[in-house]
């Protein structure tokens, strides 16, 4: 694997607020070695898109995204609501040059409303979220996208739920996905990752309403789902790798040892 | 010798191993792993520490693959690499008695690993080649091989247990590795890694014992209700303990009694975090119930509090 295929893998699985950990990482390991930023630009353009960055805009109130449907090249994406756009440097995740930016669209009524009632919508379930309404394929799709980010350094955790559909409005078809990212890192490292498909047939002409009332259904039945799967991994796979406790609930005569005999004196486990 | 701690002093790993000399299987310089966190603290950029910090983000199921990325990308790493990351372990066959074994850095020599059952390398080292304990610290691993294969069978009903150790110049240390894979469910599967490093400091009548143990825990499921869900990582503890020794079998005991209380202990830890931690989190990011209505409750709440208060 080339030096750029590897330097891109570690950027790409960069935990939910770890990317300048990674990057300082990276640089330290490959020593003073001035070529590092260049091999990891695309790299980071990559995860920034794809992980639906954040940014406060200059002069602004609550964070913009970042994705591959804002992007309106030459480093420069653009927000609906406050109708601007601006230059994101991806290696800092911080933005300037801020214009305003009319949205042209066919669709920029629905746009316009399926961004109010997202609003309304995230509001009410994630207690901090960005989120972005963009028309896409030669406007004939809208792309309508919510991240939710919440970083605990201090106490080793960041979490991050990122959501992703694409409503097409000939065919009221609406198709993505959910993706969640936690990372807790006390004494360990552990990762939960999960990728969940959404398809529901909202119906062609379907107002943003609708179309919202249908992730907002989607988004709980999925947590719901997510839930329970917690439970049935704990009492299944986890409870058959290893018992709490022998099956004759007592620890181990570690004096007595030699004296235990496998599948008699222990419950047979070797029978079964 | 310095040795690499993480940059984070509250993690153990990075101190979680030794160092080697020469042979790559006897760690001789086992003791400089306890030094006080503050001694290196200020070694952060160390690229070995860095590198430590990289694994201990990135994606724990790729452990494997990341450590053999960042052996290409900086090869002045790849001994501390190779000694200091817990990555799951490898199975093997003994030739000699048909039984399963357990593969890691301890009992290794070059591509050959030797068998806890047999005591030779498979596949086999040349005339002279490969490191075998002595004489009296062979008999003692061959208990503690019988025994931990009844704590295996205690404790995870099936699996694979291994139990390696060396000699030392004021005692003996060794490795003791579990490893269980299942399958519950078509759709979910698990498995669990158990390294425990120890080393045991022979005083007048007691032992000094130090234990490092790494839990590797792998979880997911895969259906077309939930979708894809992983959750994997690995977490490590230290333990140091004075225990009394008559004889050699004592020795054995002790060691099983320390493992047993830290795997009950990791347990619990594994399961307050995967299923605890992790499902808070989550629930931190998105609330099932609406914002504006828990809000709602949490200021009625607090109104009741305060008027009993009164």
């Amino acid at each position: 694997m080339s030096r750029t295929a590897a330097l891109s893998s570690f950027v790409e699985s960069a935990p939910p607020g770890e990317l300048a950990d990674v990057t300082k990482a990276i640089k330290s390991i490959l020593g003073d070695d001035s070529s590092v930023q260049g091999d990891l630009t695309p790299a980071f353009e990559k995860y920034n898109e794809e992980q639906f960055a954040t940014v406060k805009l200059p002069g602004g109130s609550g964070e913009v995204l970042i994705s591959e449907y804002n992007n309106l090249g030459d480093g420069r994406y653009y927000d609906v609501e406050s109708q601007s756009s601006f230059a994101f440097d991806h290696a800092t995740q911080k933005s300037s040059g801020v214009q305003s930016y009319v949205l042209e669209s066919s669709h920029s009524d629905l746009v316009k409303s399926l961004v109010k009632s997202l609003s309304i919508h995230t509001s009410e379930h994630y207690p901090k979220s960005s989120l972005g309404v963009y028309p896409t394929e030669d406007d004939s799709q809208l792309a309508i996208i919510t991240v939710a980010n919440k970083y605990s350094p201090s106490n080793y955790w960041n979490g991050r739920w990122r959501s992703q559909y694409i409503f097409s409005p000939s065919s009221g078809s609406l198709t993505g996905t959910i993706k969640v990212d936690v990372h807790y890192y006390e004494d360990g490292n552990v990762r939960l990752l999960t990728n969940k498909a959404i398809n529901v047939s909202v119906g062609a002409g379907a107002g943003a309403s609708e179309i919202v009332r249908q992730i907002a259904n989607a988004e709980k039945r999925y947590q719901e789902d997510l839930n329970k799967a917690f439970g049935s991994l704990s009492e299944g796979a986890f409870k058959s790798l290893r018992r709490q406790l022998p099956i004759t609930r007592q620890k181990i005569e570690w004096e007595k040892i030699s004296g235990y005999r496998l599948g008699q004196d222990i419950g047979g486990g070797r029978s079964r | 010798m310095t040795r690499a701690t993480s940059t984070d002093p509250r993690s153990w790993r990075g101190t979680a191993k030794h160092h080697q000399n020469q042979q790559p299987f006897r760690p001789s310089t086992y003791s400089d792993l306890f030094l006080p966190f503050s001694i290196n603290r200020n070694m952060a950029t160390d690229p070995i520490d860095s590198a430590l910090d990289l694994l201990r983000r990135l994606n724990p199921k790729d452990v494997k693959k990341n450590v053999d990325h960042l052996i290409e990308l900086n090869p002045d790493l790849t001994e501390d690499l190779l000694e200091s990351v817990d990555i799951p372990l490898s199975v093997k066959k003994c030739s000699k008695t048909k039984r399963d074994f357990l593969c890691c850095d301890y009992n290794r020599d070059g591509d050959s690993w030797r068998s806890p059952w047999s005591n030779e390398f498979e596949p086999p080292v040349e005339e002279g080649e490969g490191v075998v304990p002595s004489e009296r610290i062979r008999k003692m691993e061959i208990r503690a091989n019988e025994a931990f294969d009844v704590y295996r069978e205690l404790y995870f009903e099936g699996g694979i247990s291994s139990v390696y150790l060396w000699d030392m110049d004021d005692g003996f240390a060794g490795c003791v590795l579990l490893k269980k894979a299942v399958s519950p469910t078509p759709k979910s599967s698990g498995s669990w890694d158990s390294i425990h490093v120890f080393d045991a400091q022979d005083r007048a009548r007691t032992a000094h014992y130090k234990l490092t143990s790494t839990v590797i825990l792998s979880l997911g499921t895969d259906s077309e209700a939930l979708g894809g869900m992983d959750l994997s990582g690995n977490m490590v503890r230290q333990v140091e303990q004075d225990m009394a020794v008559d004889d050699d079998t004592s020795h054995v005991a002790n060691i099983g009694k320390m493992v047993e209380d830290m795997e009950l202990k990791m347990r619990n830890l594994l399961q307050e975090v995967y299923f605890g931690k992790a499902k808070d989190v989550v629930g931190d990011l998105r609330s099932i119930p609406p914002l504006s209505q828990t809000n709602r409750d949490r200021a009625t709440q607090k109104e009741m509090i305060s008027s009993i208060g009164r």
